[in-house]
């Protein structure tokens, strides 16, 4: 007669008779049913163990996670820089921009480039300034010159300093401009009128580059601002 | 110069000039020089190649009268017009 191994540990009663009768006394239903319930308890238990270990990981991934993104944020702005200055996106200098250029650059005569002129004055000054030619033909790879004149109609000397921009903006990286009149304070006296010259060349890289295929206008175009004593103003760029 | 901050809208950012500033010729001493390269300059209906002698002699005279910090020319990008013999004098290291 074989036991089922279930009721190991749990009474037998036999009947009279010497049969065995498998037959599930209170006791041994409650001591079976103590066990099923502890062993679902306990695996419950460590089910839950489990759970929590792994929302424990999960929780500390994420907030890895979210460290690192907050230090990327961080990051990104001097690593966007070097990219910038790397491929040369946005207008920015390319790095490695030459000076030597201009000596040995060949001009590209079969790419006729036509430079406008516009000239701008803040509300505040009171200058005329007007460019002394409306438009210029170039060719890249060589070097031109143009002139804009200002005038100074008060009675009073008048500080101004100048900015720039060109028109298409992608086209600002190869407008290199050798002398000009920017960015430093120009000082007109009385009723006085200058002529003002900007020296500047196309880089002959121009030419080569698809997204400046069908750019055959570029537009310079400078903004002069009165300027206080003594005011100290930033060079515009990344120095 | 950009008042929108979205990534795509290419920006301009102006550069400083290799050479720096022109000073101001306030007396007019290089008027003469400008007058004509102007002169040529309309006549060859803007083609800046064809003037490229007269804005040459404007920044010569620039020059003689400390107007701009003396340079050979060649390395302004005048290496062209240049007669021969001069040119090799001045010669400074070729590339």
């Amino acid at each position: 007669m074989l036991l089922p191994r279930l009721l190991r540990g749990c009474c037998l009663s036999s009947s009279p008779a010497g049969e065995f009768v498998f037959r599930r006394s209170p006791r041994c239903l409650r001591a079976q049913v103590r066990e099923a319930k502890t062993h679902k308890r306990s695996h419950r238990q460590s089910q839950q163990d489990e759970w929590r270990e792994k929302n424990k990981t999960v929780l500390t991934y994420i907030a890895a996670a979210g460290v690192g993104m907050i230090g990327m944020s961080y990051a990104a702005v001097p690593l966007y820089r070097l990219y910038c200055q790397a491929s040369g996106l946005g207008g920015t200098a390319v790095a490695g921009h030459d000076a030597d250029q201009v000596e040995t650059m060949k001009p590209v005569r079969d790419r006729v480039i036509k430079v406008t002129f516009n000239a701008d004055v803040h509300a505040s000054i009171q200058w005329n300034f007007r460019p002394q030619q409306s438009e210029i033909y170039v060719v890249p790879g060589e070097t031109a010159l143009a002139f804009y004149k200002a005038r100074n109609p008060t009675d009073k000397p008048v500080i101004g300093i100048s900015t720039y921009n060109v028109v298409p903006f992608e086209a600002g990286q190869y407008f290199n401009k050798i002398q000009c009149f920017c960015f430093e304070e120009q000082r007109l006296n009385p009723q006085e009128e200058v002529d003002m010259p900007v020296f500047f060349y196309i880089d002959p890289e121009f030419d080569e580059d698809p997204r400046m295929a069908r750019v055959d206008t570029i537009t310079l175009s400078y903004t002069f601002f009165e300027a206080k004593e003594g005011q100290k103003l930033p060079l515009p760029g990344y120095t | 110069m950009s008042t929108a901050m979205n990534f795509g809208n290419k920006s301009f950012r102006p550069r400083p000039p290799d050479k720096g500033s022109f000073p101001l010729d306030h007396f007019g001493e290089c008027r003469a020089f400008q007058e004509t390269f102007m002169r040529c300059l309309r006549e060859s209906s803007f083609d800046s190649s064809r003037c490229r002698l007269q804005s040459k002699e404007y920044l010569q005279c620039r020059m003689d009268r400390q107007l701009m910090a003396k340079e050979p020319l060649e390395k302004l990008g005048f290496k062209d017009l240049m007669e021969e013999p001069k040119g090799e004098a001045q010669e400074t290291n070729p590339r």
